[in-house]
């Protein structure tokens, strides 16, 4: 048999949108769950916003919750996917690595589609709630969700376990802020938990930290102390922090890639 | 002899591998030629899957490399892959959520050469739902499955692993009937790795045997028939026979002066080692191609 008689490997574009209309299709159950959610909270909104008193619902850290639904959106998108061993997906004939990224894309577009929705939900709700300033800056929330994605995505490609190990992780760390706090050297105001390492408040509130990653280190207080929303425009730290975790994720994301590359 | 030098659709060149302390293959070259039907026979654990594998640069092999179409497996995966309708041992679904009819476009969008008109075909031969959900499949319905994605592209190789496992009797009998029409159709490369030897015996042109990780044998149909036979043999009382003579299966008649047993050779130096061990061949019959897997198995674990 000669090349030329030879069958051709698909093109990349074609296994991209396929991989986009498979994520997709994986993640319909949590859409369903997700909407009914919305819908639910929405009512409660609007009821609020009859009685002016909606603010209440813009005074909590949002990026926390972005940051995680982000970080934990890889472990939906991989979800009862064989990844290690001779499994299915990499009976395909596409490069394993770039199979394996390539669905990490997919994974991100529709984070990308739930977070515009999120955004513009949030958008209207402020109008409607006038609530000044309680707007998502959309450069610093997708960059940021992109980061947290990405190093959710390196975790779940490249550990056999990785809610065993994510669990295990914070168990640990709960630990230690359970014997902190028994042993009464908390921080007023302060998370015990992120007070319990001084390695994860620096990681969580130190000057390259996710807290400056997803928020630009700035928050706005409006109409009352409660309030803080996401204002601040990207400045020069916020951009060294989106590089410094760009490059971080990328590289933690590779490194998982490559476990499941090509045998040669 | 034709002259034309014979071209492998399948060649390993020492290929060895391990899981642990457990030996998968041990410096295996097999060499699997274009437009045959090779079946690869060994018993569980034989090495059969892990081969395959290898061959789909699934697995990593700790010495040796194999090709397939003259493409190195471990510098083109991907390329090997494309060539390639595959049936794995297991049953067990990868995408239970998904119905068989949006796994089939799935699994189409990653092949250029499927073959939309012919998979449809082969869903009807096959009598595969498209609405059902793969999870909900019984073993059987999910082997009809496998084997209508593994098909519907023409690959101009299959590897075939346990392929008639987990089908009924009737459906058996329709999937080698529609893979041998399949292989009229299509010029394919077969290697179908099996313990149930019988079931695909009048498919088979080639026959490889692993053993404990290790190729014993490889041969052509016609070679086999020729060379694995069964001899009734007339011997003086108290006969033993010499090393040199490994008879698989030996049974000895009431008297003692007659033995039976399956030899592997050519007639005519087995008659001839026989006759200079003092025993007379009354009769030779040849094998079907389980008894000759059976006794080629057999032959050097015979103490």
């Amino acid at each position: 048999m000669n090349d030329g008689t030879l069958h051709a490997t698909p093109r990349w574009r074609e296994v991209a949108l396929e991989q986009i209309r498979f994520v997709g299709l994986r993640l319909r159950r949590e859409a369903l769950v997700a909407a009914a959610v919305v819908g639910i909270v929405t009512l409660i909104i609007a009821v609020d916003i009859a009685r002016g008193s909606a603010e209440t619902w813009f005074d909590s850290d949002e990026w926390i919750g972005i940051a995680f639904f982000s970080f934990l959106f890889p472990f939906a998108v991989w979800r009862r996917e064989k990844r290690f061993g001779p499994a299915f997906l990499w009976t395909l004939p596409v490069d394993r690595r770039h199979l394996a990224l390539t669905r990490v894309l997919a994974g991100w577009v529709w984070l990308m589609t739930a977070l515009a929705f999120f955004m513009a939900w949030q958008h209207v709700l402020a109008i409607l709630s006038r609530v000044a300033g309680a707007e998502i800056v959309p450069p610093i929330a997708i960059i940021g969700a992109t980061a947290m994605y990405l190093l959710g995505s390196a975790l779940v490609l490249g550990l056999r376990h990785p809610l065993r190990w994510l669990l295990g992780t914070a168990g640990v760390f709960f630990l230690l802020g359970t014997l902190n706090e028994a042993l009464g050297r908390t921080t007023s105001g302060q998370s015990r938990m992120f007070s319990s390492s001084e390695v994860l408040r620096w990681l969580v509130y130190g000057p390259y930290g996710i807290d400056t990653l997803l928020s630009s280190g700035r928050f706005h207080t409006a109409m009352s102390d409660a309030t803080t929303v996401w204002r601040a425009h990207p400045q020069l730290a916020w951009a060294t922090t989106v590089i410094l975790w760009l490059l971080i994720s990328f590289a933690a994301l590779w490194a998982a890639a490559s476990r499941h590359r090509e045998q040669r | 002899m034709s002259g034309v030098p014979e071209t492998f659709a399948v060649a390993t060149h020492g290929l060895s591998m391990r899981y642990g302390r457990e030996t998968a293959l041990a410096d295996v070259d097999l060499r699997v030629p274009e437009g045959s039907v090779y079946v690869l026979i060994g018993a569980n654990g034989a090495g059969k899957s892990t081969a395959m594998k290898v061959l789909l640069n699934l697995e990593r092999p700790d010495a040796g490399r194999a090709e397939v179409f003259g493409l190195d497996t471990g510098a083109h995966g991907p390329e090997v892959r494309a060539q390639v309708g595959y049936i794995p041992e297991s049953h067990e679904p990868d995408y239970p959520w998904m119905t068989c009819g949006r796994l089939l476009r799935h699994v189409a969008a990653h092949y250029p050469a499927w073959d939309h008109a012919y998979a449809a075909q082969l869903v009807d031969v096959f009598g595969v739902r498209l609405d059902r959900k793969i999870g909900t499949l019984s073993k059987g319905e999910t082997r009809r499955l496998q084997f209508v994605l593994a098909l519907a592209h023409r690959p101009p190789l299959l590897l075939l692993d346990e392929p008639t496992d987990g089908l009924d009797p009737l459906m058996r009998n329709r999937t080698l009937a529609q893979l041998a029409e399949h292989l009229a159709d299509s010029p394919t490369t077969v290697m179908i790795a099996t313990h149930h030897v019988a079931e695909v015996e009048s498919l088979a042109d080639h026959v490889g045997v692993l053993r404990e990780g290790r190729l014993v044998a490889e041969m052509t149909r016609d070679d086999l028939r020729r060379t694995v036979l069964r001899y009734r043999v007339e011997v003086p009382e108290g006969w033993q026979p010499p090393p040199e003579l490994r008879i698989a299966g030996l049974r000895r008649s009431p008297g003692g002066r007659e033995v039976q047993g399956t030899l592997v050779g050519e007639e005519s130096d087995v008659t001839a080692r026989f006759t200079a061990a003092g025993a007379a061949v009354r009769d030779v019959t040849p094998l079907t191609l389980e008894e000759a897997a059976l006794a080629l198995l057999a032959e050097e674990g015979t103490p």
